[in-house]
């Protein structure tokens, strides 16, 4: 493999300094002269038509500047399937009916929060409950209350995939089997709640927003369709954002409300959400319920594959649509899949809606898949390694054309995964366990819901004459590292220093759009435009060492150590400080500047490239409590080319954290509607002190549409540890599991049923 | 949840005698004392509560102080935080419970802002100091303008959140009694996530003969699983004066738990609470039935 300059070598994150001391600025920090503090009145009723709104009190409490309802916004509807337009349901506040608890129906500007908050209590709504309804099972009934009138049975959409010969392949099967599974939800959690700085100029009517978001462009979508104004007329401005994890792609009524707010008053509103608005007004992870059955022929191989699923949607649309694809794509992750039909519903439910989070799709379908292979095994007898040894993808695999994976290290993940237990697992105690489950994601979606008309990423390199570089793009670091990403890249394509390039990001006005920070696409994506901005500087550059040296045309040139130089003959070559003299000069003064696109093409329409591994879990069982230890876990991963290892690490952690908490504790209890435990004391997060150990090894492969090999990494570690989980304590104690959230009691009930079961 | 606190007067006295002056005063009305805030400041945000006056009680260092030994007994200010009590030398042998039990409260943040007076004056039934409380056989110590009273640890909480502490009195310091010889004492908390609040919880204090075998004296307190923490004396009656067998034990722990009287909360139910804390019981009772055999 070829010896990078500093692709692949462990690098500090450009903006940790700041980070650490406290001196980065978040959305949540910022404050403007005059601002103002907005707040959002919100529905009490999971279910009720909107009778009527008064604000003559609210509005005559000193300080209070402006009050606004449904009726008083412009009414435009925006969501992120924007090439659906029926799937474009948000508005800014409650226009007739509010769907779900919390929706907001009014939003109050005031000098400061606690006035904005009292003045809340002042506006009078009378509400005339409906009916509700909160299950998708019960949601598709004909007599069901329709959340949306023109969604007949409440379903939201729908998703068909099938491919090969599906029930020949079952009749042809050895052994078949089908499971259920029931998969919960869970919630981002982000340390930064959601929150907008929104300043409108009455002069120039352009709108300013700054916002804890994942995609700049998104916002600017979703503002400019709620606000039925021009795009280019919305500037978007990201600055540090405190974790989205799929939490912060659509546009939500803090921004939109705090727009409107600075619009009516002519002065800067902020809108934060406190940490209960946060965790029940924000959308969260896709519960749903899976059928699965697979065939199989007596040694392993897997012939076929039928999956049924319904998705729990809540009120409005969100990134749930694209749940329902991926989770009918990933569940059939990373085993070779001859016969495969899927179908997925999305229902609309009176409840807040679910969107994309971390491993979207994929999380809950990989917990049904992995732990149904397990129990194949265990009932051919297989070993639960082998199994997926024998169905493993191999590099080039395409499932009939539907998507095409190319770096594939799989096999070779699985095997040194074999290797590792072995050694250091061989001490395996009572009531102790291990457990597997593959994983797989993408690199970047291709399906264009948000229907641009852009390329999806863009970057552009400007030169100074010293030498330093501006990189101009809209990508998002959002704490995954992926500022420090981009300028590495740039930095190994030019062959100059990390601190020859200052970043600009995320900012739509001065940067060319890019979809934004979701699906894993920044590296591959923003890091396939932001290498090519910097290849056009670097062609130039070697035009004119290629002159002054007046060679051979044949003869290569590389740029390295902050030269250009000929590759056989390194000490034939020119500074690139020189260079870049030479170059402006020559061309008459002009700077240079260089620009790159990416848009991923004959690749399907899933994803251009796929990161992959194995996981394991070791765990004990308390056979009297029901209590689950985590003692360590093992993930082998592949992730083509790792561009920073240490950022990779983090991710590796951070995910398995999730996936773990989604497995073990993680979960949001309704009751009619509302959500029980809006806290960080009830909603339960698992914190360092239970975190077991990680071991983390990588399989490097190349992928050769990735910048410098690299794809995916990391985002799909968020599904192994809840099966990896649940199949560790099975075979600690035997018992079964059909959901995730492995409490004690939960777990207890199951041993009991496994030893009933035993004796009956 | 609002999240914003209503406004309220602050008080911030710099001496005993100055806190009861202004609770004489001020405890009548909407008034509330604030030590640690780590549980006050939630039910404010919350606007569980809007008192008028706050009496902020940080400031009366002579209440932050750990002083005594095993000969003499313990007395713990009632200022003094989780984590001193949790780092404190004095806490060995037979006082290790507190500390084992104090690395368990919450998080290192939480333990250096909470008292534990606060903890036990919250009254809270899922507390874990009040159980411990219960079989070391501690006595709480109220200053009120009227002067001081001890109460028994045992009949300090009444109910959820309910205690024995009138309006215009403090809670001033904790008095744990020496132990008597041969005595052992364990304290465990369950809950999935370490430092969590306990979904049940079991304290054994245990003394034996000179045999070393048989239980001469022995207290049983369980958390979370009743209104207040309680005593399981029909597990306690059941072991006293017995030759301590782990059949025994777990006979124990069976009545212990018909002595609970936990509720179903959203996610876990009764039964599940009522039989977990009999096993807890068994569990500490023989870890107690060691220690004891080993003092
Ligand atoms: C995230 C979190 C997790 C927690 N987990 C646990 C846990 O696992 N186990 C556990 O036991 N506790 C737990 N707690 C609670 C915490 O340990 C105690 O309740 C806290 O230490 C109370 O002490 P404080 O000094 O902060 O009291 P404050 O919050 O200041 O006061 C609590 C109550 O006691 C009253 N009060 C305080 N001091 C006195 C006094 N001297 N005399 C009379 N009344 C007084 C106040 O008026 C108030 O009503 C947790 C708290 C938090 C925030």
């Amino acid at each position: 493999m070829k010896e990078y300059s500093i692709i692949g070598k462990p690098t500090r994150n450009v903006d940790g300094v700041a980070k650490v001391t406290g001196e980065a600025v978040y959305a949540f920090d910022m404050t403007l002269p005059n601002m103002l503090y907005g707040k959002l009145l919100r529905s009490p009723h999971p279910h009720a038509k909107i009778i009527s709104i008064d604000t003559s009190e609210a509005e005559k409490l000193s300080g209070v500047k402006a009050i606004i309802t449904g009726k008083d916004t412009p009414g435009g509807k925006w969501g992120l399937w924007r090439r659906f337009p029926e799937l474009c349901d948000q508005t800014a506040l409650a226009m007739d009916k509010v769907r779900f608890i919390g929706e907001p129906v009014a939003a109050v500007a005031a000098v400061t929060e606690e006035i904005a908050h009292e003045a809340l209590d002042l506006i009078a709504v009378e509400y005339e409950p409906l009916p509700a309804v909160f299950e998708p099972m019960e949601a598709i009934k004909d007599d069901a209350p329709l959340v949306h009138d023109d969604f007949e049975n409440n379903i939201n959409t729908t998703r068909h995939i099938e491919w090969g010969n599906v029930d020949e392949a079952f009749k042809n099967a050895d052994y078949v089997r089908e499971d259920r599974f029931s998969l919960s939800s869970q919630h981002h959690a982000p340390m930064e709640v959601h929150n907008a700085l929104a300043s409108y100029d009455k002069g120039s009517k352009r709108l300013t927003v700054w916002a804890s978001t994942q995609s700049p462009y998104f916002l600017q979508l979703g503002l400019a369709d709620a606000l039925k104004m021009r795009e280019g007329d919305i500037r978007v401005i990201k600055p540090h954002v405190g974790g989205g994890y799929g939490g912060k792609n659509s546009t939500m009524p803090d921004s939109v409300n705090a727009a409107l707010l600075s619009m009516k008053t002519g002065r800067p509103v902020k809108i934060v959400f406190n940490r209960e608005e946060e965790f029940t007004t924000t959308e969260h992870r896709t519960a749903m319920d899976i059928a699965i059955k697979i065939g199989l022929k007596k040694d392993g191989t897997l012939v076929a594959k039928e999956v049924k699923l319904i998705t729990d949607g809540g009120a409005y649309t969100g990134l749930g649509a694209t749940t329902l694809y991926l989770a009918g794509t990933f569940v059939t992750f990373p085993y070779k899949t001859p016969n495969y039909r899927y179908d997925g519903v999305r229902t609309y439910t009176n409840k807040m809606w679910s969107s994309s989070m971390r491993g979207f799709g994929s999380v809950p379908a990989v917990y049904a898949a992995e732990i149904q292979l397990d129990r194949a095994a265990n009932d051919l007898g297989i070993d639960p390694l082998e199994i997926r040894r024998i169905n493993a993808m191999t590099p080039g695999y395409s499932a009939s054309g539907e998507y095409t994976v190319e770096s594939c290290g799989i096999l070779e993940c699985i095997d040194k995964m074999g290797k590792r237990v072995k050694e250091k697992w061989n001490d395996l105690g009572e009531d102790e366990g291990i457990g597997f489950a593959s994983f797989a994601y993408m690199s970047g979606g291709i399906f264009n819901w948000i229907d641009t008309p852009y390329a999806f990423s863009g970057a552009m390199v400007k030169v100074n004459i010293d030498g330093t570089v501006e990189l101009f793009t809209q990508a998002s670091d959002i704490g995954q590292g992926h500022n420090t990403v981009s300028v590495m890249i740039c930095a190994e394509e030019l062959g100059i220093g990390m601190e020859d390039i200052r970043l600009h990001p995320a900012d739509t006005a001065t940067t060319l759009a890019d979809l934004g920070a979701w699906g894993s696409r920044e590296t591959l994506m923003n890091g396939n435009a932001v290498r090519a901005a910097a290849a056009e500087i670097k062609k130039m550059l070697v035009a004119v060492a290629r002159m002054k040296l007046g060679e051979n045309i044949v003869y290569d040139l590389v740029a390295k150590n902050k030269r250009i130089y000929l590759e056989l003959r390194p000490e034939r070559g020119f500074s690139y400080y020189e260079l870049v003299k030479d170059a402006i000069k020559q061309n008459d003064g002009e700077p240079l500047i260089g620009i790159g696109h990416y848009t991923p093409h004959n690749k399907g329409m899933i994803s251009p490239a796929y990161g992959m591994g194995i996981q394991a879990v070791r765990a004990k069982v308390d056979r009297e409590t029901g209590l689950i230890e985590m003692k360590d876990v093992l993930v082998v991963h592949d992730c083509g080319q790792p561009i920073n290892p240490p950022a990779v690490r983090g991710q590796v952690e951070g995910s398995t954290q999730m996936g773990l908490g989604y497995g073990l504790c993680e979960n949001m209890p309704t009751d009619n509607g509302l959500i029980l435990n809006p806290s960080f004391v009830d909603y339960k997060l698992i914190r360092s002190r239970d975190m077991p150990t990680i071991e983390l090894m990588e399989v490097p492969t190349y992928e050769p549409e990735g910048p410098f090999g690299a794809k995916e990494a990391a985002e799909a570690t968020t599904s192994p540890g809840a099966p990896a989980l649940a199949n560790a304590v099975y075979h600690a104690v035997g018992a079964e599991f059909d959901s995730n959230v492995l409490k004690p009691e939960k777990v207890l009930n199951a041993i009991r049923a496994k030893e009933q079961k035993g004796k009956a | 949840m609002k999240n914003i606190m209503n406004n309220f007067e602050y008080f911030a006295p710099g001496s005993l005698e100055e806190a009861l002056k202004l609770l004489s005063q001020y405890g009548e009305d909407e008034c509330k004392i604030i030590a640690g805030g780590q549980s006050l400041i939630i039910l404010l945000k919350q606007g569980l509560i809007t008192p008028q006056y706050v009496i902020d009680i940080k400031g009366l260092s002579e209440l932050d102080s750990i002083s005594g030994n095993e000969k003499e007994g313990l007395k713990i200010g009632a200022l003094t935080t989780h984590r001193a009590i949790e780092k404190s030398p004095l806490m060995q042998n037979a006082f290790c419970i507190l500390a084992e039990m104090e690395q368990n409260v919450s998080s290192v943040e939480t333990r250096n802002w909470g008292t534990i007076g606060g903890n036990i004056a919250h009254g809270d039934p899922s507390g874990d100091p009040a159980p411990v409380m219960l079989v070391l056989n501690a006595k709480y110590k109220l200053a009120g303008a009227k002067g001081e009273r001890l109460v028994e640890a045992e009949d300090f909480t009444s109910g959820y959140f309910e205690t024995d502490i009138g309006h215009d009195e403090l809670l001033t310091e904790i008095q744990i009694p020496a132990p008597p010889p041969r005595t052992g004492a364990k304290f465990t908390k369950f809950s999935q996530l370490q430092g969590d609040y306990a979904i049940a919880s079991a304290a054994v204090s245990m003394t034996l003969d000179a045999d070393k075998k048989t239980c001469a004296d022995i207290r049983i307190a369980m958390g979370s699983v009743a209104p207040a923490p309680m005593r399981a004396k029909k597990a306690e009656y059941l072991l006293r004066g017995k030759v301590i067998t782990d059949d025994l034990l777990v006979e124990a722990g069976r009545m212990a738990s018909e002595e609970a009287s936990p509720t179903s909360d959203a996610e876990i139910s009764e039964q599940y609470k009522r039989e977990l804390v009999g096993t807890l019981v068994t569990r500490v009772g023989k870890e107690a039935f060691e220690r004891a055999a080993m003092a």
